[in-house]
């Protein structure tokens, strides 16, 4: 078995979105029952969240808009440059958490204190701009901590791997132009869906040319389609980029229960993709691994699907998970 | 949605009397296929294409190969041996609308801009056209596309229109599909949010459907094809 982190905090419950918004404190709270019901909360090495410092947020986002977020927060406001983003007081703090809990996660994982780590965040950071918020997403939680473990934890090269249903167009604009982070995404075709961004001619800017992929799928598609995209497109690509660390953006909205898009993968795809994931991990990095929450909001089935995650986050070749020759 | 905002106003032309190897030059260096034709006194005399050039291309020269004498017969030619003269243009007050019409009856790529007084005031080609559509479809901007089928009768529209709005949401765009299925209508709202489960449930709960995304489309292909 692995030494598998668990990055969870009260703090990221009190992010109020409101009664009728879909990126809610339950979705959380149902992956925590999840693990607990299943017994394998005991298992996992507790993660602490703690409050990331200004300085690495700046890694990722404009000082601008740093100021813009907190001074409405703490402010009041209930909205951040759009209607989506619904907020409340403690979003601000709730944000700041999700960072820098994301950070421990690759701090501890690098001290060799785990091997791997599931962070189960809110709010969610794939879609937040340079200066923006957008899409639910306010702090780029996966840009910061790749930008952590390159400045502080002495790792060169990142590789991204997202396979919520959107395409998380903020971390690819964070990278596009830098041969060190390879951002790959998997994800309902553009111009069905949200943010209509991550189309296949999307490749990467300047030097960074070639270290951006993007697999668009077509509404409906299934467990098939995404093996073969990730064989054929994704495989390929980590085998010769060399990652030394692999961050998943992890969403659980491309399931066929989820109605926020119109996929159709079923638990079993969802364990495939974690466990090819895992395997790439001990294929190209020791299994350096930090999988981390995006969206996903079918409150029903979060906790089987939270808990399948994790269970896979845990199994190591000698348990049966598969390996990449 | 007049041609005058949507043309290219910095025209790149040429004079009846350059070489071909130069017009080629012009329009690599544009990145352009059309050429308006000027004379002398800024007068449009025709229009030159990059498919002009290449028909008027003597085959050992397409082919790549060395063959002197086409090379020499080829450099004698100017614009004015392969051009349209006397093209069709249009007047920068026609609508985008006239022009995509007459672009599509005319099969040409572009037509030059020339005002009341004959002067040639700027181009308009398909790409531009494309740039003014991207801007109507709205998707410069993050958003998520429903596709809802509705029956043709008055007042549908306003029920749709009111459901989003009464969600908060903005809209990028709204779409209508003609000929769909007999007396049904497919209207595409192109919905500026990523939070799309409340509104989907709630056209349904108003008894519309929405269409599975795979089975979709714009556009019927003409009944000829």
């Amino acid at each position: 078995m692995r030494r598998t982190g668990f990055l969870y905090d009260q703090q990221y419950l009190l992010h109020d979105t409101g009664p009728y918004h879909p990126e809610r404190a339950e979705r959380l709270m149902a992956i925590h029952q999840g693990l607990k019901r299943t017994g394998l909360l005991p298992q996992l090495i507790s993660v602490p969240a703690r409050r990331a410092e200004l300085r690495w947020i700046r890694t990722t986002h404009s000082d601008a808009y740093i100021r813009r977020f907190e001074e409405r927060c703490l402010a009041g406001h209930r909205t951040l440059d759009c209607e989506d983003n619904q907020m409340c007081p403690e979003t601000w703090e709730a944000a700041l958490m999700a960072a820098g809990g994301v950070m421990e996660a690759a701090r501890m994982l690098m001290a060799g204190e785990i091997d791997n780590a599931f962070c189960a965040v809110r709010p969610p950071g794939h879609h937040a701009e340079n200066g923006e918020a957008m899409g639910f997403c306010y702090f780029n939680n996966v840009a910061i901590a790749a930008r952590y473990l390159q400045q502080e934890l002495g790792i060169e090269r990142v590789g991204i791997i997202d396979f919520d249903v959107h395409h998380g167009n903020g971390t690819q604009h964070s990278f596009e132009e830098d041969p060190t982070v390879f951002y790959y995404s998997i994800h309902q075709h553009p111009s069905f869906t949200y943010p209509g961004t991550g189309r296949e001619f999307e490749t990467g800017k300047g030097a960074g040319r070639g270290f951006t992929k993007n697999s668009p799928i077509l509404p409906g598609q299934s467990d098939d389609v995404y093996q073969l995209m990730l064989e054929q497109d994704l495989l390929p690509a980590f085998a010769s980029f060399k990652p030394q660390v692999i961050i998943a953006s992890t969403g659980f909205d491309a399931h066929k229960d989820d109605e926020m898009a119109d996929m159709r993968l079923t638990d079993e795809g969802y364990a495939w993709i974690m466990r090819t994931i895992v395997a790439m991990a001990d294929r190209h990095c020791e299994g350096r691994l930090l999988s981390v929450l995006e969206g996903g909001y079918a409150l029903e089935r979060l906790p089987e699907l939270g808990a399948a995650h994790v269970r896979i986050l845990l199994e190591t070749p000698s348990d049966g998970a598969p390996t990449i020759p | 949605m007049f041609v005058s905002r949507s043309m290219t106003r910095k025209v790149v032309t040429v004079s009846p009397d350059i070489s071909l190897s130069e017009v080629q030059e012009r329009m690599k260096t544009h990145n352009i296929r059309h050429l308006p034709v000027v004379a002398n006194d800024d007068r449009l005399v025709g229009i030159v294409t990059d498919r002009d050039i290449r028909s008027a291309m003597p085959l050992p020269l397409i082919k790549g190969q060395d063959d002197p004498e086409s090379l020499q017969r080829f450099a004698r030619l100017t614009v004015a041996d392969v051009m349209t003269p006397d093209p069709m243009t249009i007047s920068p007050a026609h609508t985008l609308q006239d022009a995509l019409l007459l672009i599509q009856e005319k099969r040409v790529g572009a037509f030059p801009v020339v005002d009341q007084n004959g002067k040639l005031t700027g181009i308009i080609s398909v790409r531009d056209l494309l740039r003014a559509f991207i801007n109507v479809l709205g998707i410069g901007q993050p958003g998520t596309l429903l596709c809802i089928l509705v029956e043709e009768k008055v007042g549908q529209m306003k029920r749709i229109v009111d459901a989003i709005t009464e969600e908060g949401i903005s809209c990028g765009s709204i779409l209508v599909a003609r000929y769909w299925e007999k007396d049904k209508r497919a209207v595409f709202p192109y919905l500026l949010t990523n939070n799309v489960i409340r509104i989907k449930q709630r056209l349904r709960d108003a008894g519309f459907t929405l269409l599975d995304p795979m089975q979709w489309y714009l556009d019927q292909l003409p009944k000829n094809e």
